[in-house]
């Protein structure tokens, strides 16, 4: 493994992207980035903007009107980047999507746009199953680099 | 001390001396900040059942992400002056590395020694900056519209104090040469020009650097990312290692223009060290104790401070020059 795939892993930054939530897990999701769980000292820093990303964090499932911005945002995050979707909306659309979706507002979860590669689930996740998602987030943004 | 292999090698050492500087300054910064917040921040020592996934020690964490955003995919927005975007960083990070060749580091006097070297050195980082400037104008985003338009008006009152303290120096010492000022003794005078000028100086690397008060550019939570907005992958990367570049040079030049003589003899590194350490220090600590400013408020603030302290730095130094 060369120094760039290390400090691939060495410094994950996330971008938190809210497509529809209840706001329950990103609640829980900026208790893991804040001082009490502190994921700096992982190296793991909470950015501004896509571009600077390599973990996109959603949380919510997607209304109808957010499609092309979250296909929009997923596209500027530069490769190799990894999803990781937090809560039980995220991972299967909850109680917003059943096995007949007729919701004239609401999509689903973000799989059906975005290729998701970690499930946290929860209603909301604890920070700390959120960090553990972000950690097998990492480990899988590892495995693409070796596999290129 | 004048001979040119040992000035070609120290040349050629200090570009990766001072990145790695650069490195451990901004790591404290990261760290220290972490600490007075509350937190653990990059750690030192990694828990030891992590240790074979996570490495030892963060000592270099800031190295690590300028390393991963080189290994990234690079993206050009095709609203972009793609020329302009692209190159930027690039003449950022050699005016910055050239700067730093013209700062005298302890046992290496370097270039520091040529004539106006002072100069040389203030314009190089002030081309630094500009082309900072340039590429995120040139990247057609409406944020980094507005942060550069910020790093404009925040950079044009900040080098006033910057330019006001660095001549007030020269003055005194009647020298524009960096190596002479390093080189000078102290005495109670010159001593007094050293608080009044550090404190100018201290506040013009608060604006550069863009410490707490004065990081309206780059505001992260108002306008995205500011400047660096439409950035990624190995351009970004530039922008930050010209920063840790950028943070190692104005260190560098406060201690050998306001502490002579610790940039001189290797005798004295300890001491630099310790004086690099403090003023980092004081930095981050500057950093925690403040929320931002509006860019209005920060050019009254600065103007207020700034005019009347070089006013005094250039009384104090003519006062030197004329009378002492």
């Amino acid at each position: 493994m060369g120094i760039i795939d290390k400090s691939r892993i060495y410094s994950p930054w996330l971008y938190h992207l809210h497509c529809g939530g209840c706001n329950g897990c990103d609640i829980e999701t900026l208790a893991a980035l804040a001082p009490r769980f502190d994921v700096e000292r992982f190296g793991i820093q909470l950015v501004p903007s896509p571009r600077h990303a390599d973990i996109l964090l959603t949380t919510g499932c997607v209304p109808k009107q957010f499609i092309p911005m979250v296909k929009r945002i997923y596209e500027q995050v530069p490769e190799p980047k990894v999803v990781v979707a937090v809560g039980s909306c995220a991972c299967g659309g909850s109680l917003f999507y059943d096995d007949a979706p007729d919701n004239y507002a609401i999509l689903g979860h973000p799989d059906l746009l975005i290729p998701v590669d970690v499930y946290v689930p929860g209603c909301a996740p604890k920070p700390e199953a959120v960090i553990n998602g972000v950690v097998q987030g990492i480990l899988k943004l590892a495995e693409k680099r070796t596999k290129k | 001390m004048l001979d040119p292999v040992y000035t070609v090698l120290s040349l050629i050492i200090i570009v990766p001396l001072a990145l790695f500087l650069g490195v451990i300054y901004s790591f404290l910064i990261r760290k220290l900040s972490a600490r007075f917040q509350w937190r653990v921040g990059p750690m030192f020592r990694m828990y030891s059942d992590l240790k074979p996934l996570l490495g030892t020690t963060r000592l270099l964490q800031p190295l690590y992400d300028i390393l991963k955003l080189y290994g990234k995919e690079t993206i050009v927005p095709d609203v972009s002056r793609r020329r302009l975007f692209v190159y930027s960083p690039y003449l950022s990070l050699i005016f910055a590395v050239t700067a730093i060749l013209f700062i005298p580091f302890p046992g290496m006097p370097l270039l520091s020694g040529v004539p106006y070297s002072l100069i040389i050195a203030s314009y190089l980082l002030i081309a630094s900056t500009l082309f900072s400037i340039l590429g995120p104008v040139a990247s057609g985003s409406p944020w980094a519209a507005i942060g550069a338009r910020r790093e404009v008006e925040l950079f044009l009152v900040s080098e006033l104090g910057f330019v006001l303290s660095i001549f007030a120096v020269a003055i005194a010492r009647q020298s524009l040469v960096i190596w002479d000022i390093a080189n000078g003794g102290q005495s109670i005078y010159l001593a007094l020009l050293t608080v009044a000028a550090g404190v100018l100086m201290l506040v013009a690397m608060l604006g550069k650097l863009h410490i707490k008060p004065f990081d309206m550019p780059e505001a992260e939570a108002e306008i995205v990312a500011g400047p660096y907005t439409e950035y990624s992958g190995k351009l970004l990367g530039t922008y930050y290692l010209t920063k840790v570049f950028i943070l190692y040079g104005l260190v560098a030049l406060f201690i050998s223009l306001f502490l002579p003589p610790l940039a001189t003899s290797v005798l004295w590194l300890p001491l630099y060290l310790l004086a690099a350490l403090v003023l980092v220090f004081l930095l981050t600590a500057v950093q925690v104790l403040n929320p931002r400013y509006r860019i209005k408020n920060a050019i009254n603030w600065y103007l207020k401070v700034v005019i009347p302290l070089g006013i005094l730095n250039l009384i104090i130094a003519l006062a030197i020059w004329l009378v002492v």
